[in-house]
Formats: structure tokens, C-alpha cells, sequence
């Protein structure tokens, strides 16, 4: 029901933001007035983007990682003068906080404001879809990170540079297959849209690929907290695996309930256990693998530059969410350098020519669907203390 | 069978003990206390930043969270509802600002909380790991449920025969029955609403650190989901009764735990809650709540 609330209360600041939007998207006609040009004379000097994103609240964990993220992109490009002598990007964050009307005022404000060439958009689902029409109707390049609620991407001017957890979860499947566990047991939090079509829709069709048979399939609502019950039921099942689909403080219950229940065989989980949240589980944590779309674990290519530079600047190893904001940067960058333009349609034409090129970013070589960004992803396992690469040879 | 009903009955011990404090504030004194679920978590949560630098014992861990969850209730009564109280033009005007108050106090520990920990979860570290799983004929139990279960139903039934046996139980329950006599009659209702909001901190205390070894870790955002369920207990079992808090603890939790045992998890909340409802409309005052007698 609250979901319900959420998706209502959002789609009526949409239409609110909407109306007022229409006197400034007209009066702009969407182009970069910034005064003085550089490079090679076509770009200005400064090309701004807004990013709205979470950098407090219960997501706050992505919006911080992806504005470092950006934050590294950013001086790198600048640096590098890759779009030309003295033209620079600059990024002006402000905070979701955890608010559909917060996110979408942000995204209003910069919107109207005609100097701003690009948007990087909030990485919370409802969020992100209450604000993804509003950039549409403006004609507004917005890149998401995160965001994979439907309604995010829904046309020329909304791109995500995350990929859905389903496009990589083949490796999970790939990888019990390889060692020969054929029977799975499912625990997911229904609540949420990516797990629950993980779960019910993407899981047996991938079952039946790699030969597995899902044994049970126990959905739980993103208020349960005690799983005593769900995981008496896994363990008598004896399964060979058990998966879960769960948000990270579930996750850490469910694993240590799970091992209390009896069962001890291997737990696969999803990417929301990177970024260090199974470190509250201590060793019931050890040994859980779950297939991310980035891992600092990861050693070759641009992933292991990235990585190298972004604890240079960071004195810390970089998260999945902070390679999604790394990543959406450049793709910004690329696009403008494609397309030879920082008006708000050049961005546009340019990231869309880009997604149709892929190419090499923090989470490897990137492919596109549409405006979707799609990752080759890796599987890892959590040692108690960082993650470590899975290889799914026997 | 026999191990669904255990773990029906660790479960409804869980909601009991986050309830407890909030049943004895708001039944006595009339402080319905939003701001409980963020007491509960922020003890908790400061017990774990202390925990993360100097190795504790759990039974120091708890009483730490315990002392922090009264700081917490008695600087909210003093700071906050007491003032509400001393300036409303009435109760139910007071009633309602403490209502708001107690939404509006509970923003600032989440926000503190959500900021530090990034949204991870957080947990006592390896002292979570302690728990001694035994099997007992088909039954398997851990140290911790036990503990859970055992603190729970004592406080439960401590706590209710306390406000029915003892002279300050009386006087407590007297200024929820009629402030203004109970005043007149030498009841201090300043000291006596403090004292019951430090005891009821100091349960929300002790319920998330209990809490916090039985799940394994907890969220910035935990206690806003028990704060809905514990609601659920007190208004199911009757406004102002322990036992009746007991009793709506252990329905709801037998409730939940029926539905996922039969596969039907995402209809946790709307089969507890609907049961809930059509008891209301049963039985209004709830199970063990006494008809409210209005005199003209």
C-alpha cells in the first residue's frame, strides 16, 4: 500500500512539475547559453551538469558512492582536456534526501535553468520515475544510475547506466551449474520490483538454461526482519544452494538464521551485498557469492585503472555505485565529444550515439540497449573481509 | 510443527519487547511516543559504535544500549512533551503535538544514524556470533531466542503486575486515568511521567540490543517497521492493559508466522492487520481492553 502511496504521490508531482516546467522549457528551447566557448570553439568553456541524487537517507550508500564516482570522471576529463583545450565540465550535486517532491524540484529547478546541458538523475526508483517524464517533456538529457524500476527509461532523453541485476545473473546460474548444485531454494522480498522479477521471472527461465530446479520459492515483504520461519523452511528442504533476493539488513538475518537453522551449504546472493554490507555478518557473511555489475576485486582493463585512481583520490576501493557514476560521467563526456555539442539535443544525439558504439568504462566493456546500459558483470565471493573474483570453471 | 510454534513464539517476544516501553508510556502517562522506534535503533546504534572500539561483554553491550535508550527518552519528556504539556489548551491538543513532536524528534537520531552508517546495516561485530544453536528432541534453539523470549515474557508479566501490585504502579495508572485527581491525591506526575519515559527508553534500550544479537544486525530504519507492529499489539490487545500487549504481540507474530510457513509471505501484514480489524470491530476496546464509560 505505501508503495501504492509512493508511486501515486509521485506521479502527482510529476504532473505538478510538469505544468511548471512548460513556461521555462519553452522559453529555453533546451540550448547552453554559456557566454564563452573554448576548445575548438564549438563547446563553451564551462558545461554544466546538476546531479540530484541521495546523499542522506536509507539510499544515501549509492548517491554518495556515485557522486565520487563522477566526482573522479570529472577530473579526469577535465585534466585530460579530452574535450578540448579550457573546456570543462562541472558538476553541482544536490541532495534527493530520500524525497520523490525534493527530487523532483531539483530536477525542475535545473531544468529551468538554461545554462545546465545535462542531468544526472537520482538512483532511487521511485524517484527517478517521478522525474524521467518531466526531463522527457523538457527535452532534458537525464542519465540515471541505479533507478531499475520500469518508467525510467521511456524515451529519447532518459538513459541509465546501470544495468539491471537480470542481464547478469546468468553467471550465478552459470556458476552452479559448473559445480554441479541442481537444487535451489529462492527467499526474495517481493516488496521490491527488481527482486521480485528476479524471483519469479528471470530465475526459472535461467533455471531452466542451466539445468537447476528451483525447489522452493519463499516470498517475504521488505518489512519482515525475523526469517526463523522462511529458513526452517529452506533447511529442510536441503537444497544444494540457497539463493537470496533480499535488501542487505535482511540479507545479514537471513544468512545467520539460515546457518542457525542447519543448512551449511553455499548462499548466493545479489550485488546489494557489495559495497562491504555483509561485513555485519561476520562469519556467517564468508563464502556467500553473488554476481555484481563491478567489483574492486576486479584486476584488468579500465576497471583495474579506475580502482587504482579512484583510491588515489579517495583513500578508499570503489563500490558498484560509485563505477555507475564514474561510468555515467564519461558516457556524458563521450557524448558531447561525439556529437561536437553541450546544447541539451547535442548531449542527447551524443549519448545515444554512443550506446549504439559501447564502450570501454569502470565496469568493463559496455554495451547498450537503447538508451540501457548493459555490463558483462562478475561474479564474486565475500571473504569475511573484501571481495575476491569467482571463476566459473569446475 | 512444533518448531513453527517456536519461532512464532521468539517472534512475538521480538514485537513484545520493542512494545513494552511504548505500551507503558502511552497507557499510563498518554504519551503515545513516536519517537520509540529511533530509540530503540539509535541505542542501539550507539552501542555499536562503542562496541566497534572496545571488545564488550554482550551483557555490558545491553545494559549500555538500556542506559542510552533512557538518556534518549528523558531528554525527549523533558525537552519536548513535557514543555507541549505544560503550554496545550488541553489534553487532547496535548496529545496531539506530542504525537507530532515525538514524528518530528524521531527525524534527527535516523538522520544521524543514516549518515554515519552510509544505509549498511550494523551489528555488535563478532559478539553476534556467540549464539549457541542446541537441539533439543526435534527442536533446535539458540541462546539467544532463548534469552529473547525469556526477557520478553518476564518484563511482559513483570511490568503488568508491577502497574497492578505496587503504591507508584497505582499512582502511575491513576494519571492515566485522571490527571488532574491523581494530582490533587500526591501523585507527582512531572517525576512519575519522567521516570516512566526513562523506563520506557530504557526497554526500547534493551529491546534493540537484544534485538540486535537475535537478527544479526539491524538498519537505521528498523525501528520504524516494529513501531507499526508494536501499534498493532497495543491497539489489538487494549490501550492501558500489559497483558493485553502480551496477548497482541504473540497474535501477530502467530498470525505472520502462519502465512509464511504456508508460503503466502507478501500477505504477512494484510492478514495480521485484517485480523486486527475485524477484532476491532468485534471487540473495539481490543482483547483486553474495559469499555470506556463516558458520564454526562
Amino acid at each position: 500500500m505505501s508503495l501504492r502511496l509512493r508511486w501515486a504521490r509521485g506521479a502527482g508531482v510529476t504532473m505538478i512539475a510538469g505544468l511548471s516546467l512548460v513556461a521555462a522549457a519553452c522559453g529555453s528551447g533546451g540550448e547552453s547559453t554559456a557566454a564563452e566557448s573554448a576548445g575548438d570553439g564549438k563547446l563553451p568553456a564551462e558545461i554544466k551538469l546538476v546531479g540530484v541524487r541521495d546523499t542522506t537517507g536509507p539510499v544515501a550508500y549509492a548517491g554518495l558512492g556515485a557522486v565520487k564516482g563522477t566526482q573522479l570522471a570529472v577530473e579526469e576529463i577535465n585534466n585530460s582536456n579530452f574535450l578540448g583545450e579550457g573546456v570543462k565540465i562541472t558538476v553541482t550535486e544536490k541532495d534527493s534526501a530520500n524525497s520523490i517532491e525534493t527530487a523532483s524540484s531539483e530536477v525542475t529547478s535545473a531544468i529551468a535553468d538554461s545554462g545546465v546541458a545535462a542531468i544526472l538523475g537520482p538512483a532511487a526508483g521511485q524517484q527517478a520515475a517521478a522525474v524521467a517524464p518531466v526531463a522527457e517533456r523538457s527535452k532534458t538529457p537525464i542519465v540515471f544510475t541505479q533507478a531499475g524500476s520500469d518508467g525510467v527509461v521511456i524515451g529519447k532523453y532518459t538513459f541509465r547506466a546501470t544495468s539491471p541485476m537480470d542481464t547478469y545473473y546468468h553467471l550465478a546460474t552459470e556458476y552452479l551449474a559448473a559445480k554441479g548444485l541442481k537444487n535451489v531454494t529462492v527467499l526474495y522480498n517481493a516488496t521490491f520490483p527488481t527482486f521480485a522479477q528476479l524471483a519469479e521471472k528471470t530465475m526459472p527461465d535461467l533455471a531452466g538454461k542451466s539445468g537447476l530446479t528451483v525447489v522452493s520459492s519463499t516470498a517475504v515483504q521488505a518489512t519482515t526482519q525475523d526469517f526463523t520461519s522462511p529458513t526452517r523452511l529452506i533447511a529442510e528442504k536441503k537444497p544444494d544452494a540457497a539463493l537470496f533476493f533480499l535488501t542487505a539488513p535482511q540479507s545479514v538475518t537471513a544468512l545467520k538464521q539460515l546457518r542457525q537453522a542447519g543448512y551449511d551449504g553455499p548462499v548466493l546472493g545479489t550485488s546489494v551485498q557489495g559495497g562491504g554490507n555483509l561485513k555485519s555478518a561476520g562469519e556467517y557473511g564468508k563464502g556467500v557469492i553473488y554476481p555484481t555489475d563491478f567489483s574492486p576485486a576486479q584486476s584488468q582493463g579500465k576497471s583495474a585503472e579506475f580502482i587504482k585512481n579512484f583510491q588515489a583520490k579517495f583513500n578508499a576501493l570503489p563500490d558498484q555505485y560509485a563505477a555507475e557514476g564514474y561510468d555515467a560521467a564519461w558516457w556524458i563526456a563521450r557524448a558531447i565529444k561525439a556529437s561536437g555539442s553541450a546544447t541539451r539535443d547535442g548531449i542527447q544525439q551524443g549519448l545515444a550515439k554512443v550506446a549504439a558504439e559501447g564502450f570501454e568504462g569502470a565496469m568493463g566493456q559496455l554495451g547498450f540497449e537503447g538508451n540501457d546500459m548493459r555490463v558483462p558483470g562478475v561474479l564474486v565471493e565475500w571473504d569475511g573481509e573484501a571481495e575476491k573474483v569467482v571463476t566459473t570453471t569446475p | 510443527m512444533l518448531q513453527d510454534v517456536f519461532n512464532a513464539v521468539v517472534l512475538g517476544s521480538i514485537y513484545l519487547l520493542f512494545a513494552l516501553g511504548m505500551a507503558l508510556a502511552w497507557g499510563t502517562i498518554g504519551v503515545l511516543n513516536f519517537a520509540h522506534g529511533v530509540t530503540f535503533m539509535f541505542s542501539a546504534f550507539a552501542a555499536h559504535l562503542v562496541a566497534d572500539r572496545v571488545a564488550l561483554p554482550a551483557p555490558l553491550i545491553v545494559v549500555l544500549a538500556a542506559a542510552m535508550g533512557a538518556l534518549i527518552s528523558c531528554l525527549v519528556q523533558a525537552l519536548v512533551f513535557q514543555s507541549i504539556l505544560r503550554r496545550a489548551r488541553n489534553p487532547r491538543a496535548a496529545e496531539m503535538q506530542i504525537l507530532i513532536a515525538g514524528i518530528g524528534v524521531a527525524v534527527i537520531p535516523l538522520a544521524i544514524a543514516q549518515r554515519l552508517t552510509n544505509g549498511a546495516p550494523f551489528g555488535f561485530g563478532s559478539a553476534a556470533e556467540q549464539a549457541q544453536v542446541y537441539q533439543v528432541g526435534g527442536l533446535r534453539l539458540t541462546t539467544m531466542a532463548l534469552v529473547v523470549i525469556v526477557v520478553g515474557l518476564g518484563l511482559g508479566v513483570g511490568l503488568a503486575w508491577w502497574l497492578k501490585a505496587s503504591k507508584r504502579g497505582l499512582a502511575l495508572r491513576s494519571i492515566g486515568v485522571d490527571p488532574e485527581t491523581a494530582s490533587l491525591m500526591g501523585a507527582n506526575r512531572t517525576s512519575l511521567a519522567l521516570g516512566t519515559m526513562a523506563v520506557a527508553g530504557a526497554l526500547a534500550g534493551l529491546a534493540g540490543a537484544l534485538l540486535t544479537y537475535q537478527l544479526g544486525a539491524i538498519s537505521a530504519e528498523t525501528g520504524d517497521v516494529l513501531l507499526i507492529k508494536a501499534f498493532a499489539a497495543i491497539v489489538l490487545g487494549g490501550l492501558g492493559s500489559q497483558a493485553g500487549v502480551i496477548a497482541g504481540a504473540y497474535f501477530i507474530a502467530i498470525a505472520e508466522t502462519f502465512v509464511i510457513v504456508n508460503n503466502w509471505g507478501t500477505w504477512a501484514d494484510a492478514v495480521s492487520f485484517g485480523l486486527i480489524f475485524l477484532m476491532l470491530l468485534v471487540r473495539p476496546q481490543g482483547l483486553f481492553g474495559r469499555r470506556e464509560v463516558r458520564r454526562t
